[in-house]
């Protein structure tokens, strides 16, 4: 999957903003500030319908105007070309659209442009609590199964449900007994069903984990990870749901003293080991980094395996605070993904020539050799070089 | 600011209070209404009145109607052996057009949800329970024999048919968490009586609201109803 236009109005600091990109590797520099990162941004909006440095939508309106509007022409081998928008306007809200037919419901859009973003953001990952991690998987699954991200957001529902149940209840059992009994069979149905997706893509992501670790560190250690949910070991899924309703027995009485649901996935945690090493506790800095970055990269390797089309791989200013070596080894890392790349790095780096040269950094992108470098100043995009390599 | 006409502010006003209308559409209405001939108005306010004047709930399944019992309760040639259940009056008519139900109907008005301080007795439950229990009312110990009632031709059209004992409840509830509840809540109320419970079959797409499937989809789900 590609992007071939991109228009930004009123995003951030641009104010009227078109590019066509190359379907290969796309460069973007330009000094901090400048709004490279606001158009890879923008490219998330459209795959995933928000920002992905943690923001609302109204602060991404340009000072002073009252909307902001996103649009992108996109081609891939499955849907042979379409267009996705995304208009917010203070008033109204945000609606987003395909080939101009708005969605009903943001969810809908997600998996049609599978997205995987890279920045220095992602060590928390490894470094902060577990909604980080939960927020990766949730987003790695939901990309790759529509029906996940359902369960998901029904889940969701009838945990804002039975919590409210509970906050009426005040602390007694005999007012909500049979209300509450509707929406535990549904917790736990749902429940179950998350809990064995993330159980099954955990096991398939770990190895792909461990050979993207090797990859980045060059070192033996073995990275391994434990999923920590409601229960061990379970059967099928109907087991686990029975498994579901006697936790929640057991805590009934915290829950009502509580006034809220305490068992389930939305409580999951992931611990990452290095040779049985907690990271999280012990980690070095670098550790967090190579690690953090093995996860993005372990996520790329997933949907180059399991989806129909390439995803768009979004590296912000990843290179900002690595050394030469480590740098040239994260290029070598990329240079296998086939797809889309658009990558931002403060202005001019000695590497930014070797991304384009036909040795291990041209990878990135390779499978087409189209490239495409951009400068950013406040604001304005400016086409510095361009190549279509139709020969290769 | 001074205003010319006192009338003309009220009507905006007035239309302001439309679902999705804002002050500016509702500007534009009423002055285009006032460039209307008089007959022309007059015909909308008095449909207006009429419907909130002649529209009411029907007494036996909480449809709206204009002669209580609806006409659907009343019709003869519908089974009222088998009840649909749904949420809101706009789903009979969605069911309607996919004349896939030859049965009648039994209004919620809406589904559980504590969010919205929405419990079991806010919603016509109770109604339900109790069509099904007199129903079945000297029914004991006889075998069920699906009887064709026939009223006599001529009858007074107001009149509800005779009452066969009631069989299946089908639940139609939107499929979402508040719907899933309710199923779950009706379902189990429903036991003692020993009816079949089904629901329409999931043709449907997950969380999307009866209102926005095509007729094709959910006459599909309808000729599909499993047991509950
Ligand atoms: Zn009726």
């Amino acid at each position: 999957m590609r992007i071939e236009r991109l228009t930004l109005r009123n995003f951030r600091n641009h104010g009227e903003t078109e590019i066509v990109a190359a379907p290969g590797l796309n460069l973007i520099t330009g000094p901090n500030g400048s709004g490279k990162t606001n158009l890879i941004d923008a490219i998330h909006y459209l795959c995933m319908s928000r920002s992905f440095v943690m923001s609302g939508d109204q602060y991404v309106v340009k000072n002073g105007e009252s909307y902001f509007m996103v649009e992108g022409d996109f081609r891939g081998s499955i849907r042979a070309s379409f267009t996705v928008g995304c208009n917010y306007s203070r008033g109204q809200g945000k609606k987003m659209f395909v080939n101009d037919s708005p969605l009903e419901k943001l969810s809908d859009l997600i998996g049609r442009v599978p997205v995987v973003v890279m920045s220095p953001e992602d060590l928390k990952l490894t470094r902060d609590g577990p909604v980080e991690r939960r927020s990766f998987l949730d987003s790695m699954i939901s990309q790759v199964d529509q029906r996940y991200l359902r369960d998901l957001l029904e889940y969701r529902q009838v945990r804002r449900q039975r919590n409210k149940l509970l906050q009426d209840a005040g602390g007694r059992w005999s007012v909500i007994r049979d209300s509450l009994e509707v929406w535990d069979r549904q917790l736990a149905e749902r429940g179950a069903a998350i809990i064995q997706t993330r159980a099954a893509m955990l096991e398939r992501f770990a190895e792909y984990l461990a050979t993207e670790y090797r990859t980045v560190s060059g070192l033996m250690l073995k990275p391994t990870l434990r999923y920590r949910t409601i229960a061990e070991e379970w059967g099928d899924a109907a087991e686990l749901t029975e498994i579901f309703m006697r936790r929640l027995e057991e805590v009934r009485e915290r829950e009502l003293e509580r006034e809220q649901t305490l068992v389930g996935p939305h409580r999951d945690e992931i611990v990452f080991y290095l040779d049985d090493m907690d990271i999280r506790k012990y980690g070095s800095q670098g550790q967090h980094r190579l690690f953090s970055m093995a996860l993005k990269l372990a996520q790329l390797s997933v949907y180059t395996d399991e989806l129909d089309d390439l995803p768009i791989l979004l590296l912000d200013d990843l290179f900002g605070n690595l050394d030469q070596q480590k740098t040239e080894t994260i290029v070598k890392a990329l240079a296998r993904h086939r797809g889309q790349t658009f990558i931002t790095a403060a202005s001019e780096q000695p590497y930014d020539e070797g991304l384009f040269r036909g040795d291990g950094g041209a990878g990135a992108g390779s499978g087409s050799s189209a490239h495409r470098w951009f400068t950013v100043s406040e604001g304005k995009v400016h086409l510095k070089f361009t190549e279509e390599n139709h020969g290769i | 600011m001074q205003m010319t006409s006192e009338a003309l502010e009220r009507a905006i006003e007035e239309l302001t209070r439309l679902p999705g209308t804002g002050r500016k559409s509702a500007q534009r209405m009423a002055v285009f209404l006032l460039k209307q001939k008089d007959e022309k108005v007059f015909a909308l306010a008095d449909a207006l009145v009429q419907l909130k004047k002649s529209v009411v709930r029907c007494s036996s399944c909480g449809t709206i109607t204009e002669q209580d019992p609806c006409p659907i309760c009343v019709n003869p040639k519908r089974q009222n052996g088998v009840i649909c259940v749904v949420e809101e009056f706009q789903d009979v008519y969605l069911i309607e057009k996919t004349n896939e139900f030859s049965g009648v109907y039994h209004v919620l008005g809406g589904s559980i949800s504590p969010l919205e301080n929405v419990g079991p007795d806010d919603l016509r439950i109770r109604e339900l329970l109790e069509r099904v229990r007199i129903s079945r009312e000297g029914m004991k110990g006889e075998n069920t024999v699906e009887t064709e009632v026939e009223t006599e031709v001529g009858a007074a059209a107001h009149s509800m048919p005779d009452q066969t004992p009631i069989t299946e409840v089908v639940l139609a509830l939107n499929p979402d968490a508040e719907g899933e509840a309710t199923a779950y809540y009706i379902n189990k109320l429903l036991q003692p009586y020993n009816v079949k419970v089904t629901r329409i079959a999931y043709g449907i797409p997950m969380g999307t609201e009866l209102e926005y499937i095509d007729e094709a989809t959910l006459g599909r789900a309808f000729a599909s109803r499993t047991a509950f």
